[in-house]
Order: structure tokens, then C-alpha cells, then sequence
């Protein structure tokens, strides 16, 4: 995912440069600096020895004069740990095949099956250009590209700024435009078709055309195109008040299934895996999704100044054509301890129903269905995140530490714990720490 | 879903009528910790795109990740 700047955010730049920002902290009661640095490590680490994430980011803003200005993007991201693989937990000892078709792993009996196989760098980079458009209004256009050993994204994105009624109303309507390649690892499974039981039969640069072995061509390429489109309004309601609402349209095209997650199928009495073909003792189907997805999201977010303090609350409320309905809320308390340093603790609750093609296992006496997949982050789903930000301004920047727990607990599909799997636990709940060091400075 | 979309922009609407906020009474708007933080809801957005089955609202929806 790129990491696109948040519409608001500028907003709120752009309406404070227009205001005459009053300095309210020494680092920025300063003279108006040129550069402005703003740098993050920050490391996310999930329990189960599941997915731990180190991320460098750095912000590199230059105001080149009054209305105009860039900004440039980086993020380098190292991935590494055990993800699940969609199949659910048996009596017996489980094999899979790896996504390279050559290294399989072992499940013990009773264990969530997870890929240990997952290991990934990602390199992201955009670049914005930002400038006024006669005195009321601005512009921004900007492109990012982001590579992975098994993907690459390329977008564009543009948006248009208006103030209204003496700048106490602003109106932005946004436009955005990616193009992903996808190259599975030992090429892109066919959606529904058994895992290969034979270890390195997995496609790859040795697949022969016409293979019946599940995969594609190892070479091909796959890609989906994703279009999204913003209006949104600032509005002004009072010296202390401030509310934003957008309304945000989405829509992907192409290659949406996850390459290496499976499903298991059982029998719909026992609960136990059937067998696969060629002797393999369980079968197990690759997932498939549609090749289309239409999300709509509204959210509403106020922010509120104290004399001392700020808050701000923020909602959305998305849903889309996979029948995924989300409700997220959230929020921030600025607690400014003195003038140079504050506390931030923060709040937010996320709750989603499950896309209608999720299934935590298929039934053996059942017809195959057009589309499904047993990931877990498509079932129904609750998450938290508690944490707190603590900053600390000296006379040359500003630094941050935060902290953060989020939890997240998702429900199998309806009718799933037949048989043994009623003594399973289908879908592990995950827990994960996000700690982020921030450095910013302007010169 | 509807009615409370409307609901929002007609108070919305009737917020905006009302305000008389004068330009230079706006120093608290303009204070830093009034402004949302861009990195951090970028991280989020990230983190929280690949671990969920939403993405979008603030800003756009995103994508460009083969998030596990």
C-alpha cells in the first residue's frame, strides 16, 4: 500500500499556512524554515512468532515559496514471520507446499496452520507537488511506486482545494490511479484447484505449458487496477470546533485473490480433511476471489481545542460489494503538559462482518462454490488498538515515541466446527505491539 | 446509512450559516496540535489495510501491497 497523504492533513497545512500559523511551540516558533524533515522507525511485531515488520519512513517537505511546495516520500519495509495459510487445525500432522513449490513446512497436530515461509522487503517512494491556484483554491498532484520481490505498484493521484465563506468552509475532491503487478512466488495458483502434494511441482521457471499440475505459467504476470475517488468538505464551526466529512469511492479490477492462501476441505460429519489427489493425505484448494471489488466509505472526523488541550474523534463507516461492512471509530487526547511536551493517548474500535465468499472450511458433499477463501482478515472480525504517543520538543525538533497494543478477534463462518474441529480453534486471535520512534526538524 | 449521511451534511449545511468565525480568531485552529499527524495515519493506514478488510475515509483507499 502506498502511502498517500491524507487529504485532511494537508488541508489543515494549507488552511494553517493561510491563517498565518501562530507558533505555539519552540521548535516552530522559529523562523519559517524551508525544510521540513520528518523521519520514523517504527517496529510492528504480532505474538505467535507471526508477522514482525520494521519500517524506516522519511518525509522530506520543501516549501519553495508562498504557494508552492513538494514533498518526497520513503519507506523502506523489512517483513518477516509466520502468516496462517487459510487451512484449519487437524489430529494429525499437516504438510504443505511452500510458495516457492520447493520448501514445504509441518504443522504439528492440533496447530492453527502458518506459512513460516513469509520473508519480504518492500521499497516505497512518492513524490507531491502541491501549488496555489489563484487565492482561494490549490492543487496537487503526486506519484508513488512501491516494489516487492513479488509485486509492484505504480499511481497516480491528484486532487483540488476551494475555500468558501472567508475560508471557514473547504471543499477538496481527489482522484487517485494504481496499477499493481502481482508475480507469485512459483506462479499464481488457479482459484479453487487441490495444492500440489509434490513438493517441487509448483510451477516456477521449469513450468511447461499445458502442466495440469494447478499453476499457471511460472512467468505470468497478473495485475489489478485500482481507481479511487474523493469529495470531502472542512468545515469551521466555531474558534474552537472543526468538522470534516468525506465520502470516498473505490473500485479494483484484476488479480484480487491471495495467491498462497488455501482452504481445507472436510467431511461435513467428521470435520476431518478429505483426502487429496495423488495419495496426499488431505486436500486442500487454493482460495479464489472475485476479479472486482466497489468499496464506499463515509467519514466524519471533529477536532476540538481546548485552552491547554486538543481531541480529536473520528468515524467511517465503509461497506462494499463483497458484503464486508466496517464501522471504525477513533480517538486522540492531546494532553500538553507544558510547552514542550504532551502525551497522546489513543483509542480506536474496529468491527467488520464477513465478505460473503469467506469460509472457514468447505464441506466435501457440497458443490464448489464460485468464489472463496479462508482468509482470516475477510471474516467477521472486532479489533482494539489502546496506546499512547508521547512527544517532546527541544529547540532544534520534535521527538516521538509511541506505543500501542492492538488485538483482533475474528469468528469462523457460520456451521464450521463440525466433528473434531468443534475441539480446534479455527481462527487464532493476534495480538501485535506497534512501537514508533519519530524524529522532526526543519531548517 | 442514508438518512444519517444526510442528517450530517443538513447540520452541516446549518453549521456553515451560522458561523461567524472571524479570520483572526482562528489561532487555535492554526496550533500544530490541531493539525492531524500525516505519518502517523499514513503507518496506520498501512498497518491497518493489511490486517483488515477496509481501507480508505481519511484519504484514498489506497492499495499497492501484497500484504500476508
Amino acid at each position: 500500500m502506498q502511502l498517500k497523504k491524507p487529504i485532511g492533513a494537508s488541508l489543515a497545512a494549507a488552511t494553517c499556512g493561510l491563517l498565518g500559523a501562530l507558533p505555539a511551540a519552540p521548535a516552530a516558533a522559529q523562523d519559517a524554515k524551508d525544510w521540513d524533515i520528518e523521519s520514523s522507525l517504527l517496529y510492528y511485531g504480532e505474538d505467535n512468532d507471526r508477522v514482525k515488520d520494521v519500517s524506516l519512513d522519511v518525509a522530506i517537505r520543501r516549501a519553495l515559496d508562498e504557494d508552492r511546495s513538494f514533498s518526497i516520500n520513503l519507506t523502506v519495509d523489512s517483513l518477516t514471520g509466520a502468516t496462517p495459510n487459510g487451512a484449519v487445525p487437524t489430529n494429525d500432522v499437516q504438510v504443505f507446499t511452500g510458495a516457492s513449490g520447493g520448501k514445504g513446512y509441518i504443522v504439528e497436530p492440533g496447530e492453527v496452520p502458518l506459512d513460516p515461509t513469509f520473508l519480504d522487503t518492500r521499497i516505497a517512494a512518492s513524490a507531491n507537488w502541491q501549488q496555489g491556484l489563484g487565492e482561494a483554491s490549490r492543487w496537487n498532484v503526486g506519484v508513488s511506486v512501491s516494489d516487492e520481490y513479488d509485486y509492484f505498484h505504480a499511481g497516480a493521484n491528484a486532487r483540488f482545494e476551494h475555500d468558501f465563506n472567508l475560508r471557514i468552509t473547504t471543499a477538496y475532491l481527489g482522484i487517485a490511479y494504481g496499477q499493481d503487478d502481482i508475480k507469485p512466488v512459483g506462479g499464481a495458483p488457479i482459484g479453487l484447484t487441490p495444492m500440489v502434494a509434490l513438493m517441487d511441482n509448483g510451477g516456477g521457471a521449469d513450468e511447461e505449458p499445458g502442466d495440469n499440475d494447478g499453476y499457471r505459467d511460472g512467468g505470468t504476470s497478473l495485475s489489478k487496477d485500482v481507481t479511487d475517488l474523493l469529495v470531502g468538505v472542512t468545515q469551521i464551526l466555531s474558534r474552537r470546533s472543526l468538522l470534516e466529512l468525506s465520502y470516498s469511492y473505490g473500485k479494483s479490477d484484476g488479480y484480487l485473490t491471495e495467491p498462497y492462501k488455501l482452504l481445507s476441505v472436510v467431511d461435513p460429519v467428521t470435520g476431518i480433511p478429505v483426502p487429496g489427489p495423488d495419495g496426499a493425505p488431505f486436500l486442500y484448494l487454493y482460495e479464489k476471489r472475485p476479479d472486482q471489488r466497489t468499496k464506499q466509505s463515509v467519514f466524519a472526523e471533529w477536532r476540538h481545542a481546548f485552552d491547554r488541550d486538543s481531541m480529536a474523534v473520528n468515524f467511517r463507516y465503509m461497506t462494499d460489494d463483497w458484503d464486508v461492512t466496517s464501522e471504525t471509530a477513533e480517538v486522540r487526547y492531546r494532553w500538553n503538559i507544558n510547552e514542550r511536551s504532551y502525551l497522546e493517548p489513543h483509542l480506536r474500535y474496529y468491527t467488520q462482518t464477513a465478505a460473503e465468499f469467506y469460509r472457514t472450511v468447505l464441506f466435501a458433499d457440497e458443490r464448489l462454490p464460485r468464489f472463496a477463501s479462508a482468509d482470516y482478515r475477510l471474516a467477521d472480525l472486532d479489533a482494539y488498538t489502546v496506546g499512547a504517543k508521547y512527544g517532546h520538543l527541544t529547540d532544534h525538533g520534535e521527538f516521538t515515541v509511541r506505543l500501542e497494543y492492538y488485538q483482533q478477534d475474528s469468528n469462523p463462518s457460520p456451521g464450521s466446527a463440525v466433528g473434531e474441529l468443534a475441539n480446534h480453534e479455527l481462527i487464532l486471535p493476534m495480538s501485535a505491539a506497534i512501537l514508533q520512534f519519530g524524529y522532526r526538524f526543519k531548517f | 446509512m442514508k438518512r444519517k449521511l444526510i442528517a450530517i451534511l443538513a447540520l452541516l449545511a446549518a453549521a456553515a450559516g451560522c458561523t461567524t468565525v472571524q479570520p483572526w480568531e482562528r489561532d487555535l485552529h492554526a496550533r500544530a496540535d490541531m493539525q492531524p499527524d500525516q505519518q502517523d495515519s499514513a503507518i496506520d493506514d498501512h498497518i491497518y489495510f493489511s490486517k483488515e478488510a477496509s481501507s480508505g475515509g481519511r484519504g484514498f483507499a489506497g492499495g499497492g501491497c501484497g500484504c500476508n
